[in-house]
């Protein structure tokens, strides 16, 4: 065979190659889709079913008659609107804390040396591993004993002072990226905050999206915080609207699921978008090769 | 004198004691918040409850000093400690590895430039967004033996479907599944880091002639390893404290099948009200997961590669 | 764009935290009114009837505000221990039958006889029988009853005529019980799947077998509360929990159990009109009555060697370290009294006899029953301890779980070794 028609040959069979790698690869993710979305489906459908239908045997999969005024009464059965804003101010709040605390400090772990480095990122890691339910009193007692109980500050504050997993997460990806912009930078003077909100940051915008997107979710999922910390109702966040649904020996399906549903959209809205952060030109630009 | 090698010397000129004082300095006041949060919120309490686990206290009466017997009562007298070891052990040593490779899996998957990406990501997300317990009571739901999701979609392939939370042997991987059904977390960190590892890497790569699975082993993974080290020690760390799901499917049953240990503190503490045991217990739980991740810190050293660590 | 989009979100975040800024402080006295709050473990619609009778209560009290703290379900306990621990519970708080030797016990309450003797004395005639006991300890009236239900078997009297059977009356046994549950319990398809179960019981051992245990004459602790063996694996305890087993095991007229953690057991046959009958309490009552695949129809449980039944309740104390204890007497007693029960009476049984005579509900023929069975009320295993959460409610989940998930148990053993643990747990206890 000629050197030319192998080379053909080669770039067919590569081609055909990579189209069943496509065909694979739609055929796995949909596949994945389709499983992950089923409990989700059996969520809706029952979100619209009349509350005696849900634990009905042989099971439906579709309400009948469908039930659209479930979710008009499972969000005034208590006040959503009040506890999805009251949510949303400590979830940003949340979101600004870390973003601004945990970028600093896992700037240092990454990429200054000192003495005691190591012994104190060891020391970050092992505070990940203490229980919650330990601190829990204590903290709750220090707050109390400051006024803060029944309100939102017991939420928001300890986010200003960084958070061992994001403060990780950051470190991590800071260390995957090529020292020559900082070091270009610092020949030409800047100092360590400049290289980091001038240089760091606009290339961080993976890590950064991810912070903001967790922290989002677990702020906004939170519900022991909210539990101990907030007494008057009109304080109250999502999760604890969410909870009434579920008394000590009830559960009111139809009116959870529903309410589940509509307080997951601001999560995945923010999720969907943010994503789309990633795929803008994430590359590590500004490299002249 | 090129760029690098101005920036080599800079280096080396850091090295220097004034310029690497004033390096020190700046590391410890960029990190002055999380040090003054440590007191604040973490090392107070740790050392009151390292405090509150040497005594009997039940949180409403005044405590009282019983030095060890905590510890002993725990290591002899307790068959509940060592189920609850046994079944928080078992359940991370499944779970973790399933979670590590099925959210790399998805990761490298959802990479691959398809369309409609971003629905596909935010499927797969979905289910980790939703609050805990509404995600926990939906699987019960879904679990349900007689009218339940999982057993239906069973019996249209003519399997009869196990009781799940309601059998010893079936509670547990139960919860597993169910909690896979939240990997699209740790997907979402593999991406983020997907999307930094340079592309330019790829084309040289392929330039050179390599294919796609050397390219995966020779630049992928290598890349990838300081992130499936940060997911490794965190979903060690994480799932040594699973309690949402146990909590509010099965309360531990049946038979303590499912009995995980942060289950049982949390039910010393706030259904026996043993405030000061419930305190032993969660320093002998950090102890352990403290040694658990030494080992794997220490043994990063060894396979985890940093493309802009300092040496 | 981007600037615009940052610039945005600043201006937002910045309004939002001094909106939120305003509401952050705790309740402040408006003027000569006092706060006081109440906690309850309601939820959603079940707040209604506090709503109504503090607003009641407001009207003819205008120094007085009350708030109401609502959390629903476990972790109300969660957050009132918290709020005990650092001294700021609410001024009245909501307890379950359960807790309250427990709470009493470790102080979180104030005794009431001096209250009920005193400036706004309290008639504590008024009560119908056997919910005022659950609020004593040691002697002493320490909260007040809110509502409560014995146990009733529901029976849906559709499949009861399709097949042909009797509807059961008032004193029926447990024979009679068995034979009518295996006339109901039917296989309708022919596909060796049972279709119609007799009756469905609950996996909980307190709303399972503790009456059982009771019907037989039996009991699951010495009335000093220092003995669990001897009581737990005594013959009629033993007779009572084998009984029970078998009607799973043996009889098969009850479906198996779909969750062990549910209180309420996660069965699901009632409700869908594929159980002729229901052994429980009456807090799925109204929806029953709306369900399409029920006629409802409701009857004491039955009667073993004796006649033998068990209260579930909720009610009011005071909290120990309130700043107005009058002034939360004075709520207490109009909630838990004759005011307020006049609200309850259209959401629950009433505590108040006359008011539940007034409503008609003492001869209706389903909340009478009811009503009923509060005069063969026995008292709940767990108030002759206030250690019975740690020692004997772990041992006796334990032997219910294995009755009813090894058939092949042998239930003597079974009882003997939860006794045993029991008793292991309590004199433990009992030296600290």
């Amino acid at each position: 065979m000629s050197a030319a028609a192998g080379r053909q040959a080669a770039r067919r069979s590569h081609r055909g190659r990579k189209r069943l790698r496509t065909v694979t690869s739609y055929a796995l993710a949909v596949g994945g889709a389709v499983l992950f979305l089923l409990p989700l489906f059996w969520m809706v459908s029952s979100s619209l079913k009349p509350e005696y239908q849900v634990l009905q045997y042989p099971p439906r999969w579709l309400p009948d008659p469908i039930r659209w005024a479930n979710y008009a009464e499972a969000l005034t059965y208590v006040p959503f609107g009040r506890y999805t804003l009251n949510t949303l101010f400590i979830a940003s709040m949340t979101i600004f804390g870390h973003l601004l605390s945990c970028t600093v400090v896992a700037y240092a772990f990454a990429r200054l040396r000192a003495p005691g480095k190591e012994f104190l990122f060891l020391v970050l890691l092992a505070t990940l591993m203490l229980p919650y339910p330990v601190t829990m009193i204590p903290i709750y007692i220090g707050f109390k004993t400051v006024g803060w109980v029944n309100s939102f500050l017991p939420l928001i504050v300890p986010a200003f002072f960084g958070s061992a997993f994001y403060i990780f997460l950051m470190r991590q990806f800071f260390l995957t990226l090529p020292l020559e912009l900082e070091d270009a930078a610092r020949v030409d003077g800047a100092n360590t905050l400049q290289i980091i909100w001038h240089v760091i940051l606009p290339i961080s915008k993976p890590a950064l999206a991810t912070v903001a997107i967790f922290t989002f979710q677990a702020s906004w999922n939170d519900f022991l915080g909210p539990l101990i910390y907030l007494h008057d109702q009109t304080k109250y966040t999502v999760s604890l609207g969410l909870s009434f649904f579920r008394s000590s020996y009830d559960v009111q399906w139809a009116y959870l699921m529903a309410a589940s549903l509509v307080t997951m959209l601001p999560v995945i809205i923010l999720f969907f978008f943010a994503q789309r952060l990633f795929i803008e030109g994430i590359t590590l630009t500004g490299i002249k090769t | 004198m090129t760029l690098t090698g101005r920036a080599k010397a800079l280096r080396r000129a850091r090295r220097s004691t004034s310029l690497a004082r004033r390096e020190a300095l700046t590391f410890y006041l960029l990190i002055s918040p999380w040090l003054i949060g440590l007191l604040l919120f973490v090392l107070g309490p740790m050392v009151a409850s390292l405090v509150v686990s040497f005594t009997r206290w039940d949180l409403l009466s005044p405590a009282t000093f019983i030095g060890l017997q905590n510890y002993e009562k725990m290591l002899t007298r307790d068959p509940l400690f060592w189920q609850s070891l046994k079944v928080t052990a078992i359940y991370t040593c499944v779970y973790v590895p399933m979670e590590l490779a099925g959210g790399l899996v998805l990761a490298l998957l959802l990479n691959q430039r398809l369309r409609f990406e971003g629905v596909f990501r935010t499927i797969y997300y979905l289910p980790s967004v939703l609050p805990g317990v509404a995600f926990v009571v939906l699987w019960i739901w879904i679990l349900h033996p007689d009218v339940g999701l999982l057993n239906t979609l069973l019996s249209y392939v003519g399997i009869q479907g196990p009781r799940w939370l309601a059998d010893p042997g079936w509670a547990l991987p139960a919860l597993l599944m169910m909690s896979l059904w939240g990997l699209g977390r740790s997907m979402v960190i593999y991406l983020a880091s997907l999307q930094g590892i340079p592309r330019h890497l790829y084309e040289a790569a392929s330039i050179d002639g390599a294919n796609s699975w050397q390219s995966f082993w020779k630049i992928t993974i290598p890349l990838l390893t300081p992130t499936i080290f940060f997911n490794l020690v965190l979903s060690i760390i994480s799932t040594f404290q699973t309690f949402t799901s146990a909590y509010v499917a099965t309360d531990g049953g049946p038979l303590d099948s499912t009995l995980f240990y942060v289950l049982y503190l949390f039910r010393q503490a706030f259904q026996y009200f043993n405030m000061g045991y419930a305190s032993a217990l969660a320093w002998v739980l950090f102890l352990i997961i403290l040694a658990l991740t030494l080992l794997i810190v220490r043994s990063s050293g060894r396979w985890v590669f940093y493309e802009g660590e300092r040496r | 764009m981007k600037r615009f989009a940052l610039t945005t979100t600043l201006v937002i975040l910045a309004v939002l935290l001094l909106t939120a800024c305003g509401s952050g402080t705790e309740p402040q006295a408006e003027g000569t009114k006092m706060i006081l709050r109440a906690g309850t473990g309601d939820s959603g619609e079940g707040l209604e009837p506090h709503q109504q009778i503090i607003a009641a209560f407001e009207d003819e009290n205008p120094d007085i505000l009350v708030q109401l703290e609502a959390v629903a379900g476990r972790d109300y306990y969660t957050r009132l221990l918290t709020q005990i621990a650092a001294k700021d519970a609410p001024d009245i708080m909501q307890i379950g039958d359960d807790a309250v030797p427990m709470f009493v016990d470790k102080g979180a309450f104030l005794p009431l006889d001096d209250y009920i003797d005193g400036d706004y004395p309290l008639d504590t005639s008024i009560y119908l029988p056997g919910v005022l006991e659950p609020g004593q300890w040691e002697g002493k009236q320490w909260l007040l009853p809110k509502d409560f239900t014995p146990l009733g078997v529901y029976y849906n009297k559709i499949i009861f005529d399709v097949y042909g059977v009797d509807y059961p009356t008032d004193g029926w046994t447990w024979q009679d019980m068995l034979e009518t549950a295996q006339a109901l319990t039917k296989d309708t398809d022919g596909d060796g799947k049972t279709d119609i179960w007799g009756i469905q019981l609950t996996a909980n051992w307190t709303t399972g077998f503790e009456y059982w245990v009771a019907a037989a004459g039996g009991s699951l602790i010495s009335e000093d509360g220092t003995e669990f063996v001897g009581y737990m694996d005594s013959p009629q305890t033993i007779e009572a929990v084998q009984f029970f087993a078998d009607l799973y095991n043996t009889y098969k007229v009850a479906p198996p159990p779909a969750d062990f953690s549910l209180w309420a057991g996660g069965n699901a046959e009632f409700d869908n009109g594929q159980a002729a009958m229901r052994l429980f309490g009456r807090w799925p009552q109204a929806s029953y009555l709306e369900n399409p695949s029920i006629e409802l129809g409701v009857v004491g449980v039955p009667v073993g060697d004796t006649r033998a039944n068990i209260l579930f309740w909720g009610g009011f104390g005071i909290f120990e370290g309130t700043k107005h204890p009058e002034a939360a007497w004075r709520f207490l007693s109009y909630y838990t009294g004759e005011e307020g029960s006049q609200v309850w009476k259209d959401w629950a049984i009433p505590p108040v006899a006359s008011v539940a005579d007034e409503a008609g509900l003492t001869t209706d023929p389903i909340e009478g029953v009811w009503i009923n069975e509060l005069n063969y009320l026995v008292p709940r295993a767990y108030v002759f301890t206030p250690y019975w959460n740690e020692t004997a409610d772990p041992a006796l989940r334990k032997a219910l779980e294995t009755v009813l998930i090894e058939p092949e148990a042998n239930i003597t053993e079974v009882m003997q070794t939860a006794a045993q643990e029991a008793q292991t747990a309590l004199e433990e206890k009992l030296a600290e």
